[in-house]
């Protein structure tokens, strides 16, 4: 049967999350009307994220009672192409949301920018260390936007978010606290750095002996009484450590319900359709536009809404899916090493450190949240040098304390039998001294690790899965463990630590492995750029092959930052919107020749 | 020795090992005396089997067992409702041959058909009851290394141990916070902003769970064994 055709809308926005709320509010106050649709379900901060309910560890972190069901989308996995990809039966290596808010709801708030020469990776790395630095094997390429461009925008999303933190370069000046590697910011913080537990605070003071430069990390878990420029209040964080994986009933972490729906939702333009699950985007006759897309209702009936122009907003990954089954782009082939759609797939590479203190420091662990750390950037990006490393990119290094829940949160010394009596000793007597420390790395882009539709399985909805075939470069097994070690050099240095360990998830014994959560940075796939050989979408994130498909998420990035994704996804989101508004809307073609 | 409640008596003995007194086992909840309700999955023989490996995982010491503190009870309410049932769990076929174990969970149960079927495998392997308690760590510890269901069997139960444990005790596990307060986590009411860079830290709350105020835990752990009172 065919699908209930809906009138028209000007702007088709697929997802209601961070990216998704921004496109429609910006573009509701340009005139737009916007139609929303989202696949979860809707709920509120106010009404859903409530304590003490809301502190449930086993339904929040561990059943992922907000994140998106795999029953009815999932993909497959695999390290290389000579394995059999088999589908990811439940959520581990990352969480993607679903419902109103999208994974916006259960982040941590770590707000980040790149640092300018991330953004002209090849280039800077060309420039610097000669032609040949970056071997044939990783297809690193530059953003094709530069760090000045998207400043403003980087600085207009701390401002939605209320970010606390400390400037550590004010107008291109340096300042000893705040991160000295960083581009310059046209303002300060809107809000004071969080307040530093002691574990965090010996990190601190273990790098400044060291002759390094820690900082407060930038949190959008939000430190004082605040209004955003759209005008959402927002809360003091009460470090409640139900942070990431929980929505915050405090109004204290931003999320994109308070800060961004609830200012938009009655406006006249602005309309969203909750239970609604795209299942593919329509094209026009000569496949040179997209023509809106058929969705799933909440009766299971197939509506088709039509649309002038569509913003994909349905997280990295199922962008996309989306565009694969829907035939928008050229796929990616890994054999001829043409195509766009799923090419440059990158992730994080983490490792952890974790330090024992003696008994005379009490950590206290259960008081935390989700952006609550000292951070050190020496060792990330080209903040170092990499002549005689054999590796690009880098990660930072941080002492951070999210949580003590103690299903999750069981420290305990390298040697400690996996279980029983000397175990659970272990787990008693160290719960309360431990030091929690993060290498948050890089991950380059190479030809092997890509996205594809997987040839055998298919999702509830009839269609195929996506298969991600990915496995750690060896460009990011060296960079892993060359800053894994600088960061037990810092937990060695630590006041009254006794022991000191690392794990690195990239380590060479290691592949890719889809149980433990690392994190929900999955990016590229879709990615942008000034070259239609090898970028989906152009400079203003307007895809090549369809003009009036505009793509937002961190499937943009060429290869993965140091850093988490949503600051340097919700600049790219503003600069993209500021350029549909001031020159496609008024003129809808294509905004770079290919 | 003083009389035991009886089937705590026999929750003694399949805990700890044949021939361990069971002593000083906590019956300090007003519900203690609500002993008689059935499992709402397990049949008595699983219950006893599950006891048995928890309390490898997690042995008495100044804190309760697993069992003890309510992991059985945990698993079997799990088992019964949407976790039990797959929620959450891809299950479509084919379920082809030469997983490898970055690609995870393989197997087309749910995690109750694991748990039965699993569990009527091990049964094959040695007869836990009647092992002491140094044989029987090293029973778990030899079927953990299996690759086949039980091996997967034994890692879904270690997963579902540290749950029971440490889970909010509305979930029948943590009875009487005894996973919390052998760490010191103090629950769900939770608001630090006065303390967390305080130098020296006071004295950690008590725990309070979700339901804490609604009266805490509604029931005690269930007694394991079925015998007779
Ligand atoms: C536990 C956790 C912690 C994190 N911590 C941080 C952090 O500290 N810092 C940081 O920078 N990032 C963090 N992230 C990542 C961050 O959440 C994402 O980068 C961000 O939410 C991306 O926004 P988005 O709009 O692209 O996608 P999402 O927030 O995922 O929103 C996409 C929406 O699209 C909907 N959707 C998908 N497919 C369809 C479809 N076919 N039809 C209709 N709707 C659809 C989804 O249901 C979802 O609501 C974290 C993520 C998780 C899970
Ligand atoms: S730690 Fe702070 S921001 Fe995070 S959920 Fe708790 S109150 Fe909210």
């Amino acid at each position: 049967m065919a699908p209930r055709k809906l009138p028209k809308t000007d702007v088709l926005i697929i997802g209601g999350g961070w990216t998704g709320l921004t496109a429609a509010y910006e573009l509701t106050h340009a005139g737009q009307r916007c139609v929303v649709l989202e696949r979860g379900k809707k709920r509120h901060t106010a009404t859903s994220f409530g304590a003490p309910e809301e502190h449930d560890e086993l339904k929040y972190a561990h059943r992922y009672s907000h994140m998106m069901d795999v029953k009815k989308e999932t993909l497959t996995i695999r390290n290389n192409r000579d394995q059999q990809a088999l589908p990811m039966r439940r959520l581990g290596s990352f969480l993607p949301g679903s419902g109103l808010g999208g994974a916006g709801i259960h982040w941590n708030g770590q707000i980040w920018r790149p640092l300018p020469s991330d953004l002209q990776m090849r280039s800077h790395y060309e420039d610097r260390y000669g032609k040949d630095f970056i071997g044939p094997e990783l297809s690193v390429q530059d953003w094709g936007v530069t760090y000045e461009e998207l400043e403003p925008h980087l600085d207009f999303f701390e401002r939605i978010c209320g970010a606390a933190g400390f400037a550590g370069n004010l107008g291109g000046e340096a300042r000893a606290g705040g991160n000295v590697f960083e581009g310059p910011r046209s303002a300060d913080y809107p809000n004071p750095p969080m307040r530093q537990p002691i574990s965090n605070t010996l990190f601190g003071e273990a790098a400044a002996r060291m002759g390094l430069n820690p900082f407060p990390m930038p949190s959008a878990n939000v430190t004082k009484a605040y209004e955003n420029p759209y005008g959402a209040q927002l809360h003091p964080c009460t470090y409640c450590g139900f942070c990431e994986r929980f929505g915050c009933g405090y109004y204290a972490k931003a999320d994109p319900i308070i800060c961004v729906y609830d200012q938009i939702k009655d406006h006249e333009n602005f309309e969203i359709r909750f239970d609604a699950q795209v299942l593919r985007i329509e094209k026009s006759e000569d496949g040179k536009t997209a023509t809106g897309a058929i969705y799933l209702d909440a009766n299971g009936e197939e509506v088709f809404q039509p649309a002038d122009t569509i913003c994909m907003n349905a997280y990295a990954l199922w962008n996309v899916h989306l565009m694969l089954v829907s035939g928008l782009g050229k796929p990616y082939d890994p054999e001829t090493r043409t195509g766009v759609v799923g090419r440059n797939y990158s992730y994080q590479t983490v490792a952890g450190v974790d330090a024992f203190f003696d008994k005379s420091v009490e950590t206290d662990p259960y008081m935390g949240a989700g952006a609550l750390g000292v951070v050190i950037d020496d060792y990330n990006g080209d903040n170092f040098d990499h002549s005689d490393l054999g590796f690009v990119g880098g990660g930072y290094i941080a002492c951070k304390q999210y949580h003590g829940r103690p299903i999750g949160y069981q420290p305990v010394p390298e040697g400690t039998p996996k279980w029983g009596a000397e175990w659970k000793q272990a787990v008693r007597e160290n719960y309360n001294h431990h030091a929690d420390l993060v290498v948050h790395g890089s991950s380059v882009s190479t030809p092997e690790n890509y996205l594809d539709l997987d040839p055998t399985w298919t999702d509830s909805f009839g269609r195929p899965l996506l298969r991600m075939t990915f496995d750690f470069p060896e460009n990011d097994r060296k960079m892993s463990d060359y800053v894994m070690q600088r960061a037990m050099d810092v937990a060695r240095e630590m006041d009254n630590v006794t022991s000191v360990s690392g794990t690195n998830n990239a380590a060479v014994d290691k592949h890719y492995d889809i149980v433990p959560y690392q994190t929900t940075h999955n990016v590229g796939g879709a990615v942008i750029g000034t070259d239609p050989e090898t970028s989906v979408v152009n400079r203003y994130g307007q895809m090549w092959d369809h003009h009036n498909v505009f793509v937002f998420g961190a499937c943009l990035f060429p290869q993965n930052l140091g850093y988490n994704p949503t600051g340097p996804l919700m600049g790219l989101a503003y600069w993209t919107l500021e350029h549909m508004k001031r020159d496609y809307l008024p003129n809808p073609a294509p905004l770079m020749d290919a | 020795m003083a009389k035991l409640y009886s089937r705590r008596a026999i929750l003694a003995q399949i805990a700890l090992g044949a021939g361990v007194a069971g002593a000083g086992l906590p019956v300090s909840h007003a519900f203690a005396a609500q002993d008689d309700r059935p499992w709402s999955f397990f049949t008595d023989a699983e219950a006893q089997w599950i006891a048995a490996v928890a309390d490898v995982f997690i042995p008495q010491d100044d804190f309760p067992s697993a069992s003890q503190a309510g992991v059985v009870d945990f698993i079997d309410f799990q088992m019964a409702t949407a976790y039990g049932a797959g929620e959450g769990l891809y299950l479509d076929p084919p379920f082809p041959s030469g997983a490898v174990p970055e690609q995870g969970y393989q197997l087309k149960f749910t995690p109750a058909q694991l748990l039965r079927q699993g569990i009527e495998q091990a049964g094959q392997l040695g007869d836990i009851a009647t092992m002491d308690a140094t044989a029987r760590a090293d029973h778990v510890e030899q079927m953990s290394e299996r690759d086949d269901i039980v091996g997967t069997l034994i890692a879904e139960l270690w997963k579902l141990t540290k749950q029971g444990y440490f889970a909010d005790p509305i979930y029948l596990g943590n009875h009487d916070y005894a996973g919390w307060r052998m760490v010191g986590f103090p629950g769900a009411h939770a608001y630090y902003t006065e303390r967390v860079d305080a130098d020296k830290r006071s004295v950690t709350p008590p725990p309070r769970g979700i339901a804490h105020d609604r009266g805490g835990t509604p029931y005690p752990p269930r007694a394991i064994g079925g015998g007779s009172d």
